[in-house]
């Protein structure tokens, strides 16, 4: 490393105790707003692929959305690449989060991103098995997004207990119970149930995150 | 008044040390990415780390990602508890106050 001769800046002590506590915390509130910037983006794409998608999925199937109705084939891809968006941009940003840090949190943030590649496949695989054993399309309508919605709620209670975070366990239940509640209304309404119990629990967690994000900045 | 520890009391120090304490312990951090979170220049970052580094507060560490050479930065057992006393003191003094 070389030598600077230029005099370190901010070297002087500091003026009161009071100058020091403000100073502590608005560096690490200004750290948070730096590392958790992104996450109301990766809620707001979700909010999007789970209130769109599914409504479009709901506006696919007989019986299902009264004013106007989609091709199911066009149902499914709109929903399909709302899905693939929300992954994408919830890896990319995610992967932001914890970057040029290394050690213990590391490992953990592995495990998190590990269980959504894990949950999602098991529930996919599942799929194929339930498929294969006779279940119809109507049934798969009512197994994927109950199967998927309840491995997302507990991955976000696993998110919640590893950084203690409220907003992922709030989260975390309200999709778990409206995965778990959704089939109860048959096909096709449990789509319309997870477009807007599933979709406006992360529109609100979104919003809930951006405010409390800048409200700490002040 | 209480004494407050010298090497954390002074701005720039201070700010390093609230951001290495925000890290989990056993977290180290690229230099580059410390410097973001910080927005000091380099040459100002590193002689403020050299003064913690010799107060044992901070270890330095140079490795090698490939080819590129990496500096991690993290903070030591001792500074981490230094920066708890010093927080602990700053509340005490704030607290005989009122």
């Amino acid at each position: 490393m070389t030598t600077n001769s230029t005099p370190p800046v901010d070297d002087e002590p500091l003026q009161s105790p009071d100058e020091a506590l403000a100073l502590i915390r608005e560096q690490q509130r200004s750290v948070e707003r730096e590392q958790l910037g992104g996450v109301p983006w990766i809620l707001g794409v979700w909010a999007v692929a789970w209130g769109l998608g599914f409504l479009a999925l709901w506006s696919g199937y007989d019986g299902g959305n009264p004013w106007f109705q989609l091709p199911l084939p066009a149902a499914g891809s709109i929903f399909g690449a709302l899905l693939v968006t929300a992954i994408v941009t919830s890896a990319v940003v995610g992967a932001r989060i914890g970057r040029g840090v290394r050690g213990d949190s590391a490992f953990s943030g592995a495990i998190y991103g590990v269980s959504w590649v894990v949950g999602s496949a098991a529930v996919f695989v599942t799929g194929i098995a339930l498929s294969r054993a006779g279940a119809d399309g109507a049934l798969l309508s009512l197994y994927y997004p109950a199967a998927y919605a309840l491995v997302a709620g507990l991955i976000y209670l696993m998110g919640a207990a590893l950084w203690r975070s409220l907003d992922q366990l709030v989260l975390g239940v309200i999709i778990a119970v409206v995965g778990a509640v959704a089939p109860l209304f048959g096909a096709p309404t449990n789509n319309l149930v997870m477009a807007v119990l599933g979709g406006g629990a992360f529109l609100v967690a979104a919003v809930v995150m951006r405010v409390s994000l800048s409200r700490r900045a002040r | 008044m209480t004494d407050l520890d010298p090497v954390i009391h002074a701005a720039a120090r201070l700010r390093i040390t609230a951001t290495l304490a925000s890290l989990e312990a056993g977290d180290r951090i690229t230099f580059p990415r410390l410097q973001e979170l910080l927005d000091m220049t380099a040459g100002n970052l590193s002689t403020h780390l050299r003064k913690l580094e010799e107060a044992e507060y901070v270890a330095v560490e140079k490795s090698h990602q490939g080819r590129t050479p990496v500096t991690f930065v993290t903070l030591t057992r001792r500074g981490r508890r230094a920066f708890e006393d010093y927080t602990d003191a700053l509340r005490a003094v704030l607290g005989g106050e009122e």
